[in-house]
Order: C-alpha cells, then sequence, then structure tokens
C-alpha cells in the first residue's frame, strides 16, 4: 500500500534522510523505531509532503506521490497524525474531525450530514470526545488531544494512516490507552505506519518493525526478529 | 594582507577620483550630482545598517533625514551658530531619535517594526508641518550657508566637505562592522536566539545600531539642508523613502560599495527619466538583463519560474510603456515600482552582492593568517572540583495553559561533576533547561547559582552569570565561519571602547580572541575548519562547534541539550571524548540525553524526569535498575519475555 | 464647551473609526492565514473606489456596482498575493513588506495615470440629511458606514464559522502545516484570504468616498489609521479592531477640534508607539510562545 524507495529529505543543506528504504503492506501496522535525531520524523513528513525530498520515492498505492504538496497527497489518501498531535486549539473537537475529512466533504454546506457516519464511527471508538463535541480543542487534555488527532486522521477514511510519537508527553496510564486504541485500529483493518519512542510497546502491537539511524535503516524484521537481535536489544530495548 | 590592500586600494583610488573632480570640471551641474552622490552616500550607508545588516524594513530613515535637515536649519537660523555645530545636531537629534524609536519599535520584528517605523515617519512630517512657529510649516525655512573658520562655502569647497564626511562615515563604518559588534550585528540575523544565550545582548545591539544608522540619516540630513539652504516638510515622504530603499537593494545590501552604488542611481535617476532616448536605452538593458538572468535560471533550475519569470515581464513593461507613454515624469512612481520589483524578486542580493560573487571567483585572495591557538590552561584555568553545590533548584514550575510541563523540580548540581537529565520525550527536560537558561519564566520556584539567585526569563542575564548553552535544535551562526561563531561568544577579550573600535585601534585584541578561539576550535578538533561558513560544515562538526562557542563563554555551568541527537556512531564517540575532555578542566555540565549509553558512559549523576516530575535520581546503574525508570521508557510495567519468545530485557 | 458637541464629534468620528477598523480587519484577514500584510492596501482602497467611480459614471446602479467593486477589489488582492507574497512566502524572507509596498506604488501611480490626479465627487443614492438620534445628528450617509462595515464581517464571521472551507480557513490560521495534512491548500487559502482582504478593502472605499471624495491620495491618511488599529487593537482580534477603531475615530475627532485639524494623524500614530512599546502584540492580541 505504501513503499518509500531510497528517500533522501532533509532541512536546508543538513541531509537528515540518506537513502530510507521501507514498505507497508494493506492491513498491517509498521513500527519505526530509533533514536532521537536518527530521522524517524523526517521520514513521516517527507512522505507526507511536509518537507520535499531530494531524491527517492514514495508510491502510495500505486502511484508516485514525492514532490506534491501535503495538501495534495493528504487528498490521495494519507493520513498523518502528526508529532505533538497538533489539533487547531481555537476550533471546537467537532470542527477539528469534519476538518479530518476534508478532501471528501462538500465546501459550504451539508458537510455534517455527509460526515455523520464517520462522526458517529469515531465517537464510538472515543466517546470522551462526543461528550466534549462543542468545546474548543485547545482546552483538551493531553490524552484527549491524542485521541483527536487519531479520531481526525480516521475521517479521512485514508488508505494509510501515519502516527507520530502518539504517546509524546503522556503519563504511562495514558500511554496504555494510546496502545490499546492501536490495537483497535489495527483490527479494523486500518493500515498503519507507526512511530514510537517506546520502542518494545511498539513492537507489541507491530506485524514488522524497521530501526532507523543516521537518516536510514539499519534493521528490519518480523518483532520476534528484532528480539533476538543483540544489536537492537542493547539500544533500543534496554 | 594582499586582500586587504586590494580593497583598500579600490577604496583609495575612488576617493582620490572623486576629490579631485572640481579641479578638471568646473560645470556646476556635475558638481551638484556629485555632492548629492556624497550626501546619498552617507544616509544610505545609515539605512543600510538596519534594512542590511538588521535586516528589518525601515521605513523611518526618511524621517531622520528631514528632523536632521531641520535641526541644522534651526541651529542656523534660530541660535545663529555655525556649520560644525549644526551638522553636530544634525547627527544628534538622529541619535537620540533613533534610539528613542528603536527602545519600543526593536522589541517587534518584521511587518510590526515595519508598521512603527511608518508611523514615526508620518508623525515627524506631521509635527515639521503643524510646528509652524518653529519651522515655517508647509512654507518652508530658508537658510544659508554659514562659513567654516571665515572660508565661505563654495560650491567645490562644500562638495569637498561632503566627500570628507563620506570618507570618514565609511572609516568608521568599515572598521565598525569589522569588530566584534559587526559580528554580532551579523550573529543576532542569523540567530537572535542563540545570540542572547551567548551573553550578547540582542536587543541591546539592536538597539545601538538603529540609533547609529538614524545618526547617519540626521548627518546626511544636515548636509541635505546646506546644499539645497531651503527646506520643505514635503520634501521628505513616504515616496522619497522608497527611492532610498530602491538605493540599498539595488546596490547591494551589507555593503558599504553597495550603498555607494545605491547613492549613484538615485542621483541619476531623475536625469533618466527626464530624457526618453536614455530612458528608452537604459529600459532596453535592464530587459535585456532580465531576460538574460531568467533564461539561465531557468536553465539551471537554480531559481523558481516566478522569480526568473516575473523581472522579464516587469522590465518588458518598462520598455512597451516607453514607447507609448508621453511624458515618462507622470509615471515616475510606476517606474521606480517596475524597476524595483525586478531587483527585488530578480537580483536580491543587488548590483554588489552579484559583482562580489563574480570578483571572488576571479580573485581568490586567502584570508589573513591565523594566529597560533592560544594556551587552554590560561585561558581556560582548571577549575577545581569541589562537589559543593553549584546549582539549586527548588520547587520549579512552568506551566503552559493547563498543561504542566516542569510540576514542582528540586534538584541540586554539584560542581565539577556531569549531571544527566533524562526522560521520555515531553517529559520536562527542555522545558527545564529553558527555564534556567533563561528564555521561560518560571511559573513558581527559585533558582540560584553559588548561592545566588539566579536572573530568570532573560536569556542574557544568565548567560552573563555564567551560565552557556547549546541547542537541541541547532542555533548557529549560519552566515559566520567557525571562528567567528566562536569570537561572538568570547568572554573577557574584548575590552576597547567604541572609539577605539571606530578608529581601527583594537587590532591587538582582536588577534588575542583569534587565538583563543582557535584554541577551543582545536579542542574540539575544527582547528582546519576555522574559516568554514558554519552552515557549510557537516552535521556532526556543527554539533561540535555549537560546544565550542559555548565555551567561549567560559561559564560556570554548561548546558548541553541533546548533543548527540541525530549524530552517527563514530560522532558520539567523538563527542563523548570533547566533553570529557570539558569535564577534565573542572566545567560543571548539566546533560540532556537520550542515549542512555552516552548518558552512562559520562554522567556522575542522573536525573530521571517523567511528567515534569521527577521520579529518580542516582548514579547512572542506580537509575537504570530503578522500576519507575524502566517503566517511563518502556511505557507498561516490564513483562518477561518479547512476543517472539526472546531473552528477557536487560532493565 | 459642552456635552453635546463633543457627544456629536465622538459619535461622527466613531462612525469613520469603523472604516479604519474596516481595513484593519482586512489586514487581520491575510495576517491570519500566512502571518503578512499587504502594506499597499490603501491604494487596494484607492483604486477600487476609482474602479466603483467609473462604474457609477457607466450607468450601472449602486446595487450592482457595489458587488462589481468588490469583484475588482478581490481581484486585485489577489494579483499582491501572486506578485508579492507568494515567492516571499516561500522563501520565509520579509520580502513581501517591501513587496506589497512596491505594488502599491505601482497602483498608485496607474491611477495618477488613468484616473488623474484631482479628488473627485463619488455620487450616491444615500443622501447626506442628518437625522436626529439620541439628541446627536448623523447622516444617513455615516450610518451606511456602519451598515456597510457591520454587513460586511458580520458575513466573513459567519463564513468562517458556518462552511467547511472557512473552518479550513481557520485551521490554516491555527496550525499551517498540520491543516496541509488534513488536505487543505495552504496556498488556496492565502489566495482566498488576500481575495477577501481585497474585497474588505474595496468596500472601505465604496463607503468612504461619498464622504471625502475620491482621489490618488483619498487612502494615504486612512491606511495610516488603520495601522495604527490593527496594532493597537492585535492582530488576531476581529472585536478589537471594531472597539479601537470607534475609540481611535472619536479620540482624532476630537485633537483636531481642540489642537487644530493638523494634529488630526497624531492620536492615532501616538496610540500605535505606545501600544508598541507597552503590549507589543496589541490590547487584544495574544502572546506567543519562543521555541528552540
Amino acid at each position: 500500500m505504501l513503499q518509500v524507495e531510497d528517500l533522501h529529505a532533509g532541512y536546508g543543506a543538513s541531509e537528515v534522510l540518506t537513502g530510507t528504504t521501507l514498505t507497508v503492506k494493506q492491513g498491517t501496522l509498521v513500527a519505526l523505531i530509533g533514536a532521537n535525531g536518527a530521522g524517524k520524523t523526517t521520514t513521516m513528513r517527507a512522505i507526507s509532503g511536509g518537507i520535499k525530498p531530494s531524491r527517492g520515492k514514495v508510491i502510495l498505492d500505486g502511484q508516485e506521490v514525492q514532490g506534491l504538496d501535503a495538501s495534495r497527497i493528504a487528498s490521495l489518501g494519507l493520513a498523518h497524525s502528526p508529532e505533538g498531535r497538533k489539533v487547531f486549539g481555537p476550533l471546537s473537537v467537532e470542527d477539528n474531525l469534519l476538518l479530518g475529512a476534508y478532501s471528501r466533504l462538500p465546501r459550504f454546506f451539508g458537510y455534517h450530514a455527509q460526515a455523520k457516519p464517520d462522526l458517529d464511527r469515531v465517537y464510538d471508538l472515543f466517546p470522551r470526545l462526543r461528550d466534549r463535541a462543542r468545546q474548543s480543542a485547545g482546552t483538551l487534555s493531553g490524552g484527549e488531544q491524542q485521541m483527536l488527532a487519531i479520531g481526525r486522521a480516521l475521517m479521512a477514511r485514508p488508505k494509510v494512516m501515519l502516527l507520530d510519537e502518539p504517546s509524546m508527553g503522556l503519563a504511562p496510564v495514558i500511554v496504555q490507552e494510546v496502545f490499546r486504541t492501536i490495537r483497535r485500529l489495527k483490527e479494523e483493518g486500518i493500515t498503519l505506519l507507526l512511530v514510537e519512542q517506546f520502542a518494545k510497546s511498539a513492537l507489541e502491537v507491530a506485524d514488522y518493525a524497521y530501526v532507523m539511524e543516521r537518516g536510514r535503516i539499519a534493521v528490519e524484521g518480523t518483532p520476534a526478529e528484532l528480539g533476538r537481535n543483540e544489536r537492537v536489544l542493547a539500544a533500543y530495548l534496554g | 594582507m594582499k586582500r586587504i590592500l586590494l580593497l583598500r586600494g579600490a577604496e583609495l583610488i575612488v576617493f582620490a577620483f572623486l576629490a579631485t573632480i572640481p579641479l578638471l570640471v568646473v560645470n556646476p551641474y556635475a558638481l551638484g550630482l556629485l555632492t548629492l552622490l556624497a550626501i546619498y552616500g552617507i544616509l544610505l550607508i545609515g539605512l543600510d545598517v538596519t534594512v542590511g545588516y538588521l535586516g528589518q524594513v525601515n521605513l523611518a530613515h526618511v524621517a531622520f533625514l528631514g528632523l536632521g535637515a531641520y535641526a541644522a536649519g534651526l541651529v542656523v537660523t534660530k541660535l545663529g551658530m555655525g556649520m560644525v555645530p549644526a551638522l553636530l545636531a544634525a547627527a544628534l537629534v538622529g541619535l537620540v531619535l533613533g534610539g528613542l524609536l528603536a527602545l519600543p519599535a526593536l522589541r517587534l520584528e518584521g511587518p510590526q517594526f515595519a508598521l512603527a517605523t511608518l508611523s514615526f515617519a508620518a508623525l515627524s512630517t506631521t509635527a515639521l508641518n503643524e510646528l509652524e512657529a518653529l519651522t515655517g510649516g508647509a512654507q518652508g525655512l530658508s537658510l544659508s550657508r554659514p562659513p567654516i573658520l571665515g572660508h565661505t562655502l563654495t560650491p567645490p569647497l562644500f562638495y569637498w566637505l561632503c566627500m570628507v564626511l563620506l570618507a570618514l562615515v565609511w572609516m568608521l563604518m568599515r572598521n565598525l562592522l569589522a569588530s566584534q559588534w559587526g559580528r554580532a550585528f551579523e550573529a543576532l540575523r542569523d540567530s537572535p536566539i542563540a545570540t542572547d544565550a551567548m551573553g550578547v545582548g540582542t536587543y541591546k545591539h539592536k538597539v545601538a545600531a538603529f540609533a547609529l544608522g538614524s545618526s547617519l540619516g540626521g548627518l546626511a540630513g544636515g548636509l541635505y539642508a546646506f546644499n539645497f539652504q531651503y527646506l520643505q516638510p514635503q520634501s521628505f515622504t513616504y515616496d522619497l523613502m522608497i527611492i532610498l530603499l530602491l538605493g540599498v537593494v539595488l546596490g547591494g545590501r551589507k555593503s558599504l560599495w553597495g550603498a555607494f552604488v545605491g547613492a549613484t542611481v538615485i542621483v541619476l535617476l531623475p536625469n533618466l527619466l527626464s530624457n526618453r532616448l536614455l530612458f528608452q536605452i537604459f529600459s532596453g538593458l535592464g530587459f535585456a538583463g532580465a531576460l538574460a538572468a531568467g533564461v539561465q535560471g531557468l536553465m539551471k533550475k537554480s531559481t523558481r519560474p516566478f522569480q526568473a519569470l516575473a523581472p522579464v515581464v516587469a522590465m518588458g513593461l518598462l520598455v512597451v510603456g516607453g514607447l507609448f507613454v508621453e511624458n515618462t515624469e507622470d509615471w515616475r512612481k510606476a517606474i521606480f515600482a517596475l524597476m524595483l520589483f525586478s531587483v527585488v524578486v530578480g537580483l536580491p542580493e543587488g548590483i554588489m552582492g552579484f559583482l562580489a560573487l563574480f570578483l571572488a571567483k576571479l580573485f581568490r585572495v586567502p584570508h589573513a593568517p591565523l594566529p597560533e591557538p592560544a594556551d587552554l590552561d590560561t585561558m581556560l584555568p582548571i577549575r577545581p572540583a569541589d562537589g559543593s553545590a553549584l546549582l539549586v533548584l527548588a520547587d520549579l514550575k512552568r506551566y503552559f495553559g493547563g498543561v504542566k510541563a516542569v510540576d514542582g523540580l528540586s534538584m541540586t548540581v554539584r560542581a565539577g561533576t556531569i549531571h544527566g537529565l533524562i526522560g521520555p520525550n515531553g517529559s520536562g527536560k527542555s522545558t527545564v533547561v529553558n527555564v534556567i537558561s533563561g528564555l521561560y519564566t518560571p511559573t513558581a520556584g527559585t533558582m540560584q547559582l553559588r548561592g545566588v539567585t539566579l536572573p530568570i526569563g532573560s536569556l542574557y542575564s544568565v548567560a552573563q552569570a555564567g551560565v552557556a548553552r547549546t541547542f537541541q535544535n541547532l542555533q548557529l551562526f549560519g552566515e559566520l565561519t567557525a571562528l567567528e561563531n566562536v569570537l561572538v561568544a568570547l568572554k573577557g577579550v574584548y575590552r576597547n571602547p567604541l572609539p577605539m573600535v571606530l578608529l581601527g585601534l583594537a587590532r591587538r585584541e582582536e588577534r588575542t580572541a583569534q587565538a583563543q578561539a582557535l584554541a577551543l576550535l582545536e579542542l574540539i578538533g575544527l582547528r582546519e575548519q576555522a574559516l568554514v561558513k558554519a552552515k557549510d560544515l557537516t552535521y556532526g562538526a556543527q554539533r561540535f562547534l555549537e560546544i565550542a562557542r559555548a565555551l567561549a563563554r567560559k561559564p560556570d555551568l554548561l548546558i548541553l541539550d541533546e548533543p548527540a541527537a541525530g549524530l552517527a556512531h563514530p560522532d558520539v564517540l567523538q563527542q563523548i571524548e570533547f566533553i570529557q575532555r570539558i569535564h577534565q578542566r573542572g566545567i560543571t555540565i548539566i546533560l540532556i540525553e537520550h542515549h542512555m549509553d552516552v548518558v552512562s558512559e559520562l554522567c556522575d549523576t542522573v536525573t530521571v524526569l517523567d511528567g515534569g516530575r521527577i521520579i529518580a535520581e542516582g548514579t547512572p546503574d542506580e537509575v537504570k535498575r530503578h522500576p519507575k525508570v524502566v517503566e517511563a521508557y518502556l511505557g507498561q510495567p516490564p513483562q518477561p519475555e518479547l512476543p517472539g519468545g526472546a531473552e528477557p530485557l536487560p532493565a | 464647551m459642552n456635552a453635546q458637541i463633543i457627544g456629536q464629534m465622538a459619535v461622527s468620528g466613531a462612525l469613520m473609526g469603523l472604516v479604519y477598523a474596516l481595513i484593519a480587519y482586512g489586514f487581520q484577514l491575510t495576517f491570519a492565514t500566512s502571518k503578512s500584510i499587504n502594506f499597499g492596501q490603501g491604494e487596494l482602497v484607492m483604486i477600487s473606489a476609482f474602479f466603483s467611480l467609473t462604474l457609477t459614471n457607466l450607468g450601472f446602479p449602486y446595487w450592482a456596482m457595489v458587488p462589481g467593486g468588490l469583484l475588482f477589489g478581490a481581484l486585485m488582492g489577489l494579483v499582491v498575493e501572486r506578485a508579492g507574497v507568494r515567492l516571499a512566502l516561500e522563501q520565509k524572507s520579509e520580502g513581501w513588506i517591501l513587496l506589497s509596498i512596491i505594488i502599491g506604488l505601482f497602483f498608485f501611480s496607474a491611477a495618477e495615470n488613468i484616473w488623474g490626479r484631482d479628488d473627485r465627487p463619488f455620487p450616491t443614492p444615500i443622501s447626506a440629511d442628518p437625522i436626529h438620534i439620541l439628541g446627536v445628528d448623523v447622516t444617513r450617509l455615516e450610518l451606511s458606514v456602519a451598515v456597510g462595515v457591520f454587513a460586511i464581517m458580520g458575513l466573513i464571521e459567519l463564513f468562517k464559522r458556518r462552511t467547511l472551507l472557512g473552518k479550513a480557513f481557520e485551521a490554516v490560521s491555527a496550525d499551517r502545516d498540520a491543516a496541509e495534512l488534513m488536505g487543505i491548500s495552504s496556498t488556496r487559502t492565502v489566495m482566498l484570504s488576500y481575495g477577501l482582504s481585497g474585497s474588505v478593502a474595496a468596500l472601505a472605499g465604496i463607503l468612504v468616498s461619498p464622504i471625502t471624495t475620491v482621489g490618488p491620495t483619498m487612502a494615504s491618511a486612512l491606511i495610516l489609521k488603520a495601522f495604527s488599529v490593527a496594532v493597537v487593537a492585535g492582530l488576531d482580534s476581529g472585536f478589537g479592531v471594531v472597539l479601537v477603531g470607534m475609540f481611535l475615530g472619536a479620540l482624532e475627532s476630537l485633537a483636531s477640534f481642540y489642537l487644530g485639524s493638523g494634529w488630526r494623524e497624531a492620536p492615532g500614530l501616538i496610540l500605535l508607539i505606545l501600544a508598541l512599546a507597552l503590549r507589543p502584540n496589541g490590547v487584544f492580541g495574544k502572546a506567543t510562545i519562543r521555541k528552540v
């Protein structure tokens, strides 16, 4: 569903990604782990168009999308829940969700009726969001904002969802809740690419995983395989 | 040496030529233009300080020209004093009013700053118009040129006076810009935050620069008054301001030569517009130039299509317009607009920027040789690591809205130790560092350095108090060389007062400073790359350079914010070695790190944060075994096995 | 000096102040999406007024002239965005300040040559006869300014709150990058904001012209005061600009009465510099958190 080949990208003169290659098959959950600054978030941003790759390919459902604007890539079926959640603080929870489905809703009127089934689905998944539908998103707690960010990405009915550091800055109890949610998304058959600093938790839910070092993939394999890899154990699971 | 000779030689030739003109030619019109050239030269050098060096759009410069002109005029007409006091008064008015405007306005950035200066200009026009008793209002103010030392100033004499002043201003500015001040101007444009954090004082330098530029505007105003001998408020309006900006941008920002070229263009512009043939030739040349540059840019794909095409369209409009319009004077504003547009879009570095690039390729002149590195032991004496409490944080809190980023943190950092601060992303490590270093004001709590309360909420004051830091997201001065990056931060060498610097008498301390900076670069293995621009260094070298720059503060406490982030493994090892070298000099270090191995290798004590609170503290081995740490890093209580049935994790 | 005259001056000043508020609102629209404003907005006000005058002279009725003028303003706003702002924003430079000034200068020169340098009256079907309300005299013209200002601001606010496109506009203001990830093109949103801002400027020109006459320099004083209002109120509060605009209008009407008409501009400029010194983000603005 999502293929990344030999991706190079960076900020200004410094190249952060030096040839990343990975594949996410339909209906699977793939984890991307690695140290801070290894290039995980940059990979995500280069895939979703936040930065333009200088070399390499990103193939979404058979179509090359590298170099397109982020908004174009999003409307082609890629939803990216960014690091730090980035909910629209001044807007209400429901508006945040509606905007998640922006690319397939009418621009002026009647959008609410059309988005109703998806809204209900997200509210069923996160009942707490339904209670706070009218509240502005900035007033939610960190955990609720993370739920909203995931819900917003779901609204797009994406072909692939990128989840960047969903546990960042959350208390351990909430982190566990986030991971339960991710498990549920996986059960619903959503194709997911997950970046996570809690390597172990990520490996527990993943079907396949990549370990990044210095802008490229250093090791890959099923969680079981990685669990047997001395280097991975020492560097990321200790 | 060769390069200096070349530059000085060019300056000498040009000024000598300009000085001899009145002896050769006696055309009063040409002399008038040349006098204006000198006046506008001073004016544009002043404007370039804010527009070029500070990188801010300054719309008030024309006001300083006007205020300076009126100040000089009033000193002569109302006080009956001579020309010298009048010119001094003009410069002083610019300096004082410039400083007064800069104090509030330079707290702002970009558009708000432009708006504030625009308002000031409008206010000054209003004042000149309305204070009729003093200025004569819209009627204008007539004055005559008083004699200097009994000599009546004939046009050639007045021309020489203007030229001498231009040469003087030129020399002083050159000395200033080559000094620690000039480097600070460059630095604060690249990273105001780092400039403050290096104890240089962004705000102070900005205000000083703006006041200086404004005083040159005032001085030019004084000369302007004696040149025209008649002043009207409407001479100093927005239209002239736009022409001045055209001069600076077209000539090339951040360059004395650029200001000179710009002044030449401004002086010649009216003639250009009044002569139809000249105008057509000129616009044709402009069009050809834009076309050539555009095509070249498109071929090389170095410029965006818009950037290549827009100047062609604008200049084309000028050519076509020139054929149809009856009187080019009527369209002068549109013509300025099209020219300025083409320059800003197509030639943002200006004529001198373009030429400098070209000349640099032609003459590859080596940099003057650098001194030998200073002795590290004398400049950075080894301090005793007595283990006394250096930094004490008590119940420190910082909330952002409802988010408790740091929530009641108490911690003691002992002198001579490396104190690690670790925790998951978002646990508050960076916020703690930002509070200590003064970027954020704490919501509550106290901080003491050697028993003295640390200043809060000011990077600059904290840096002055002896704390230096690096940044997780690099904050180098990209346009400066590695050496200059260190020089900007260097503490305790630059002592000469400003007048000495202006007169170019501070060369010796510059050598001392270079020697010390080189010693620091050697410490982190970058001596060979001292003259490479920071933005062109490898990522690893940039990380090392940040540390050298922080060390130049000769700090009591050095805070390293994820110094190994994004580094390749060999670089990480290097970095560990550098940090150990620094540690051996007895400098206390707070190390924020994600790499557990780096922390274990280096730290004496480790504090682990989660959710803005301390969950564990102790030696690296102790905290690694702490159950809460294991939980925070793994997200869950440790389970005995991985899904694949692997060995239990080493906790 | 009695309270009645003061009240009268304050009310008509405040009504004029609504025009400043409207222009300032135009700054807010573009600032929200792109953190940029058009420094040549005054020239947009002016050429749109001239264009509307031409429409009127061609025989268009008032109700057809207004939308025509607004459309023209929107188009010119798009020109500013395309020629002056987009490149600079892509390069993250502040070149847009200079470029928008330059484009304004070009518009100014074009207007001077196309429509002439003289001030001309702007015919309107709305009468200039005063009506007596609550002890002060107000003309229907002045009231039409208030009606027009509140109508367009209300419509735009409604658009932002009720339509999905409007919500997308708000989303781009809140977080440009995140909005892109939702499939919202920030480039198009910035265009939309410049178009709207141009229309707002055009309406300001149409509303104010019957009172002040139309000429190339008609907006040079207006725009300075609109800048003051925008900065004093902050660049993100629509409610703030209305309040500050009316306050400033009243203040300067009183200042010109007591100090002489030449000092009319002074309160706005002084208010601006004071506000910058005391509250750089504006009285109604939000503080920003620096990040490293």
